[in-house]
Parts: structure tokens; sequence; C-alpha cells
């Protein structure tokens, strides 16, 4: 029994909706001491317009390393770009008629085109993601003098601005013109791009619902809350309108009264941006909440897809029907919570197997020498396990008959 | 009272005990230092007041956002940090805390020097922070400690052995190959081996490092443990790992529980009662069930709707506004009322509140420049020109102001550019039982919803405001 990963690819064509992103057999490698890390090992998905998908796992499956590699984020080394591609369809390219751009393989100018302006990134910990030594002022507006240097221009001119302030706009300017701009006959001219920049980012700021924002523009990020932490990145993130925005555990480090605030906030600039959203979270309950799509990864390998009503009403792989019963709810007495036992395998050069045979309760022989691709088991739905068949996705194993009905 | 005289902490717990730690008005304050002197110019109340009791056998869950203050009981009650204020006692058998119950409230200076005896009896007894010796190393056994990081709270440089052995060690329990033995028993019962006794902590996966956290809490074979956020940092099929393993040693060994959880789904599975902590104070308590079916205080409501449900079949998530305020400088009346949803006008609106509302609005908070503040309610609006201070007043008056805070406003009453504002004073909230042993701190909730509003001006609570000009001006509000 031999299975292919691309049987997923299928669902390219099977999709209505146009593409933002389409990931294909993402490899991405760690040297280490010990050998070869296969942090990412054939992640094949697609994100759709305008769709929130969930990408949901534990620690160290690979769902981090996934997102970062879309704005080429993995340190390399000790990271390395093994194999795959990663499609991207920006708005420009696609009213012109233009095929994707494939991220792992543009140069390093046309990336920092992209990052920050056509895909954006909301970190975990908005602590850590801010500079403590900025002011919140002058972190929102590094993107509109990265991104958006035309906006900052428009009152001064547009292009026709002399050179001296075309390159102040864009924070080109060397220590000589910065001196020559605080002098009388420029000075005004600094000021009046001064006091635009601000408006564009008090406006960045407002979005997110940031009472008074010209008050907290002067602050440290020190002197601010978590959750108004958060909302500050978000402001970073979508102050240029992106097409994609790859939100890791954005609300893992805040409070669940904060979080509900912050998550309704995402969903309503989604809505108004039209942005297509990557939402990776360990929190199954909260990825069920906000995802249209979901994508369950387990050790480098992504284990079941499908929308998310399908994978939570009916759960396939046993690694998602675990990891959902794991889940303490009112339901459940104390000290029955259904554990998955056992830990998470190493990924140093893994053996072709199922990644979950291990751990798994149903696990056969087949399981421990074979690699299971990913088969069709509903209309969106897929799922990497043996127990299906790869032609109509009726359940052939027979340990596993009883279990799954 | 006599036979009573020579018991020490130490006896196992009878029929006539009650609660295995008491805890009684429990406050911790933290100073706030400033200047090379290093004065102290205030103080962060992380717990401000809180009372209850732990029985033997069932697991007590603390609950709350970050900041509320229950890591800090916890390292309260487990002996870590020495309260400022309050007592928590160590199996206070039933007639000693009926004395306590007739003794405390008489102020020290007025009780009899019987009285006096009896409580310092009581208190060397079973006072955790002032304890005689030997009660003291009666409780340091009894009372152990889980830490929510276990990367942290296990020594880098030591092998397990020595991690587990080590509180066998210093209570003179086992040596050499006998302590060998009870290491790897102890192991065993946390679900490890003899395999690992020889490893460091690096070695292991987080849910791993936590059993063995666990077993080392187990060495001493303790009465009480507190376990502070132990699985808040797994995955969820460890945690549900961890958690089950909890059970079953509480099952087996009798082990009575003080489980601190930001997670409502995970305190609701393992506690029999539970405490809600909102800035320091306890907003409800109750039974798990009780609390989670009948919550009986807004900010409970809150949590419970603010936490995604994975089996709920539509579930509609909602946050609450605005930031936990700071500790240092609660809020009056109800502590919650700043973020409440359903808040009253009789639930402590202040000067700071109307600060706040006018700060988040950019127009009006331009104009203000100085806020003189006689009292938490009452305080002069300095403004930059008349302009602003009627345009302030116009805001309150066409609804811009909260509903609730604007009925709570006694007296608005603008001179040139400076704006009086003036609130009711109310008194702090405090727990209340509700429903047999369901307590909570909500007016909305408790008798005090009958009260008529606005209250009657009383000539006393106008001279109290009167006889108080001297505070003098704080913060600098200008916006420029």
């Amino acid at each position: 029994m031999t299975r292919s990963h691309v049987d997923i690819d299928t669902t390219r064509d099977r999709a209505t909706q146009p593409l933002v992103a389409s990931v294909r057999d993402l490899k991405v490698y760690f040297q280490a001491k010990a050998g070869v890390v296969h942090a990412v090992d054939g992640v094949s998905f697609d994100i759709r317009d305008g769709e929130t998908l969930g990408l949901v796992g534990e620690t160290g499956c690979g769902k981090s390393v996934t997102a970062r590699s879309f704005i080429r984020l993995v340190p390399s080394p000790p990271g390395i770009y093994a194999g795959g591609e990663i499609d991207f369809w920006s708005t420009e390219a696609r009213k012109g008629g233009r095929g994707p751009i494939d991220l792992l393989q543009i140069p390093h100018e046309e990336m920092l085109e992209i990052r920050g302006d056509r895909i954006a990134m909301i970190f975990q910990d908005p602590g850590k993601a801010l500079n403590p030594a900025l002011s919140i002022r002058s972190q929102v507006a590094e993107v509109f003098y990265q991104h958006r240097s035309e906006d900052i221009l428009e009152p001064l001119g547009g292009e026709d601005a002399p050179r001296l302030i075309r390159r102040a706009a864009r924070q080109q300017s060397n220590s000589v013109e910065r001196f020559l701009l605080k002098l009388p006959p420029w000075r005004a001219k600094t000021e009046k791009l001064k006091e635009r920049v601000n408006v564009l980012v008090a406006d960045a700021l407002k979005e997110t619902q940031i009472p008074n924002p010209r008050a907290i523009m002067d602050n440290y990020p020190h002197e601010l809350s978590g959750g108004m932490k958060q909302r500050v990145l978000i402001a970073q993130a979508l102050a240029c309108n992106p097409d994609l925005l790859i939100a890791d555990e954005p609300t893992t480090a805040l409070d669940v009264t904060i979080q509900a605030r912050i998550l309704e906030l995402i969903a309503e600039l989604q809505q108004r941006l039209e942005t297509s959203v990557l939402y990776i979270s360990h929190d199954l309950s909260l990825v069920k909440e906000i995802c249209d799509r979901v994508a369950v990864m387990y050790a480098g390998r992504i284990v079941e897809t499908g929308t998310t009503e399908e994978v939570f009403s009916d759960p396939k792989h046993p690694y998602t029907r675990g990891l959902m019963a794991a889940v303490p709810s009112a339901l459940h007495k104390r000290g029955e919570l259904a554990a998955i036992e056992g830990t998470v395998p190493e990924l140093v050069d893994p053996p072709a197997a199922c990644r979950f045979n291990t751990r798994c309760p149903f696990a056969v022989e087949v399981c421990r020498t074979t690699d299971p691709g990913l088969v069709m088991v509903g209309a969106e739905h897929t799922v990497a396990c043996f127990a299906y068949d790869t032609s109509d996705g009726s359940v052939v194993l027979p340990t596993l008959t009883r279990w799954v009905s | 009272m006599t036979s009573v005289t020579a018991e020490q902490g130490g006896q196992p717990p009878t029929a006539a005990q009650r609660a295995v730690i008491s805890v009684r008005g429990v406050e911790k304050y933290f100073p706030i230092k400033e200047g090379t002197l290093q004065r102290v110019v205030g103080n962060v109340r992380a717990v401000d007041g809180v009372s209850f009791e732990v029985r033997p056998g069932e697991t007590m869950g603390l609950v709350g956002e970050s900041g509320c203050g229950k890591t800090t009981l916890g390292r309260c009650i487990s002996g870590l940090a020495p309260p400022t204020g309050g007592k928590i006692y160590f199996r206070l058998p039933d007639e000693d805390a009926a004395t306590l119950d007739l003794i405390d409230p008489i102020p020290e200076s007025d009780r009899t020097v019987q009285q006096r005896k009896q409580v310092e009896r009581i208190d060397a007894n079973h006072r955790v922070d002032v304890m005689s010796g030997k009660a003291w190393r009666t409780y340091r056994r009894n009372c152990q400690i889980v830490f929510q990081d276990s990367f942290s709270s296990l020594n880098p440089r030591q092998l397990v052995k020595d991690l587990v052995g080590r509180p066998l060690q210093v209570h003179k329990e086992a040596s050499g190959q006998e302590l060998t033995e009870r290491v790897v028993s102890l192991l065993e019962s946390v679900g490890l081996g003899r395999q690992h006794l020889y490893r460091y902590p690096h070695q292991f996966s987080g849910g791993q490092r936590q059993r063995i956290s666990i077993a080392r809490a187990l060495a001493l074979d303790p009465e009480f443990i507190v376990l502070d956020e132990p699985t808040s940092a797994l995955d969820v099929s460890v945690q549900a790992q961890i958690l089950n393993l909890l059970h079953e040693l509480q099952k087996d060994r009798g082990l009575t529980y003080l489980f601190i959880s930001h997670d409502l789904g995970v305190v609701r599975l393992m506690s029999d009662r539970i405490a809600v902590m909102y800035l320091g104070k306890v907003a409800e308590y109750g039974t798990a069930q009780e609390l989670f079916e009948d919550p009986r205080h807004p900010y409970t409501e809150a949590l419970l709707a603010a936490n995604p449900d994975i089996r709920a079949e539509v579930s509609v998530m909602k946050g609450l506004k605005g930031a936990v305020p700071n500790p240092a400088n609660p809020p009056e009346g109800c502590r919650f009322h700043t973020r409440c949803p359903v808040a009253t006008p009789a639930c402590g609106w202040e000067v700071d509140d109307a600060v706040a509302w006018l700060q988040a609005r950019e127009l009006l908070a331009a104009g203000l420049a100085d806020v003189q503040r006689r009292s938490k309610f009452d305080a002069t609006l300095v403004f930059h020109d008349e302009e602003s201070a009627s345009a302030v007043v116009r805001a309150i008056h066409d609804g811009d102001m909260p509903p609730a805070m604007k009925a709570a406003l006694e007296t608005v009453s603008t001179d040139g550019s400076s704006l009086v504002i003036r609130f009711f004073p109310v008194e702090p909230v405090e727990l209340e039982d509700v429903d047999d042993g369901h307590l909570t701190a909500c007016l909305l909730h408790t008798e005090r919803r009958h009260q008529t509003w606005p209250p009657q001006t009383s000539a006393d609570s106008s001279s109290r405001t009167a006889a108080n000009p001297s505070s003098t001006s704080t913060r600098n509000s200008s916006t420029r």
C-alpha cells in the first residue's frame, strides 16, 4: 500500500474560491547536533481568499515554523528550506491576471516589499514583539516609512516633493541630510511630514479601538497593558491592509476576557479589510470559534483538514479525536479525562511511518512501516490515516472499524 | 482548655477538625518605594482581605485572571511569603476556631490577659507565620507546593534522584540505599521509573518534569498540596495525563489540594469548591456546581462567557471592556464596577472613573489641565479654558457618560474653567451569603439591591468630604 502526499492537490481544482496562498509539500529542517530535525515535513494546504484557516497542534508540531516560512523568518542556519513551495497571490497579481509568486524563491529585496505590506504577522507575546526602547509612535510609524512613503508624501506634493523630503519619508536620510532638515528652509516641511505620520499612526491605532490614540502614541510598551499592546501590534500589522494576516497564537499571553475582545476585533477588521487569516493556535475550542477551515498538525505533518464544522462534529484522525477528548469540560468526571498516552516522537531523521503510531491505541503493522497520505473522507475533509480507504473514504482497517463507528 | 494546650499542630486530623487550612482576612501588600531614601509611597494590594477554609480531602479551586493575587495567596498559604495582615491557620481545631471567632472582633487593646494568652497559644500551635519550631516543622512536611513552570522550579544541575530525594534528606527520613529505593517508589507513583534516576531535568519533556515536581511534593507524604497552575505550561493531551494523575494521587493518599488556575474548565473539573478572585478580593465563592450553573457575580458570568467551549453547539465569546485596574489604587465600592456590564449607581463610581472616561475622549481630554482631588469621590477638574469645561458638562448631560456613572454624581458645577464633581460616597462591597454557603460580593444579588438611590445625604458624609480638603493635587493630565 503506497500513498503519496499529493492526493490533496485535487482540492486546488475543487476550490470554488480563489486562493491567497497555497503551500505544497513544504519541508523545513533544522540542523542539530543529533541530526537533521524534520520540523515541517511535507505540509500542504491552501488558504482561500477571505477565509480564516486554523492551524492547530501541540507544542513542537511545526505550526509556527510553517507560518514563519511564509515571510522567511526561520533563521538559517540552522534552518533549511529543504523543499516545497509557498505560492502567493497578491491582490494586484490577481487583478492583473498574473500567476502566483513562490515566497521561498523570490529575492530578498522582493521579500522585504511583501513582508509587513502584503503579508503581515501578529506574534504570540506582545511584550516581546514590541521594542521596549521605542515609543509606540515610532514603532507603528516604521510601517509607513517602510511601505507607504507615498502616503506620507501626499500633502507635500507626492513624488514632486524635493529629494531631501522624499528620502526623509523613506527614513533614508543620512546625517548631513538630517542636519539640513532641522534648518529653517526645511524645518517647516519636516514638521509637516511628522504631522502627516502622526495622523497616519493615530488612524491606524484608532482602527483597533484604542481610545484616544494620540495619548498613547508617546507611551512606551511597558506602560501599556497586555491587551493594549496586542492592539498596537494588530494596528501595525493591518496598517498596510495586507492580503494575508498570520496570527501566531495572538491571545495565548492574554486573559480570557481580553482574549475575547481581541478576537472580536480581529474578526471585525478581517471582514472590513477583506483580509485572509492564517490563525495558529494550540487551543481547539478557540479555533472552533473563529475559523472557517482547520488543519490539524502533528509532528511536522498535517493529519487532518476540513471545514471547522466537519472536523469538530466528526473528527476522523485518532489524534484529533484524542485532542478533543482531552479538553476538560462539564461532562467529564474527575480522573476520567481521556489523555493521549506517551509523548511526541523525536523528529530527528524520522522513519517512514505514521508519526502518531507510537501513541495511537489502534496502530497496526502498516502504521509502523508506511507513511499515510491524506485521503478524502468528505467533501472537503481529508485525513492521513490508514483506517480510511483512498478511493471513497470508507473504513478499511478491521481493528479500527469498531472504534470509528 | 488545658487538654488542648498540650496539643501540637502535628496531630493527625481528627473528627473535631473542620479545616486543614483556615484563611482569615489575609492581606498581602507589597510596598512601592521611591526616591533615594526608598520611602514607601504606596502599596500594591495583591491580596486584600481574603477568608476561606480548605477542608480535609477536598480540592479548593482558586480562579482569576493574571494579577488578581491568586498566586500570591498560594505563596502566603504555603509559608513562602508572610502575609502583611490577617492570619492563616493550619489544622485549626473547631473549638479553637470558635475561640478565635469570639476574640478576633475585639480590638487588641481591649482584650483580657486570658484572651491574649489563648490567642498566643493558638497562634504558636497553628498560625502559619508565627508557629513554634516544632509545629513549623510539622507544617513544612505537610504542606507542599507544585509550581507552574517546572523548568525554573527544578534545579538544572541536580539529578532527579537528588531533586526528589532532597526533602527526605532534609527531614532525615532516609539515606543511602533506602533513599534511592524511596525515590524509585515515588517516581513509580507518578508514572516514571528507575531508569530516570540519573538524569537531569532538561532531558525530560514538560509533562515529565511536572511529574518530577509532583513526586518531590509527595516525598514527605504531605496532607496538603498547593498546586499553582500545574498544567498551564502543558499541552492539552499532557494536561489530561497530569490532571488524571493528580486525581488518582488524591484518592489514594487522601490529599487536600488548593488548585490555582486561570483555566475555568480545568478548575471546574478538579475542584469541589471554588473561589473566584478579582483584584485581590474574592468576588464569588461556592461549590463548583453552584458557581458554574448559577453564577451570582457579573465577573464570574463574564469569565464563563469569555471562555470558549469546545462542546457547545453555539457559543458566543464575549469579552470585557477595559483592563484590570491598578492594584495599588483599587476602585472604590465593588472593585469590578469599572468593567462591569451591569454596574449600578451604587457600585462605587469615583473621580478616577470620571477622569478615565474623560481621557478616553480625545477632544475632551485635550482641554484638561489638572485634577485636584479632595477625596476619592470629590475633585475639581481644572481645564485650560471655559469652553472645554462646558463641553465636558454638555457631554455628561448628553448621555455620553455611562448612565450608571451619571446617576452616581451628586454634584456637577462649573466655576469658570474649573469643574467640581462629587460622587455619592459608597461603602466597599463585602462577601455575603446568598444561598446556603454560596457567597458573592455583588450588590445585585444581595439585599442591598433594594436600597433606594440616590442615598439620603446625611450630614455625616458631607462633613467628611468638607473636612478633608488637604489632599493635594495629583497627576498632571495634560495630553500635549
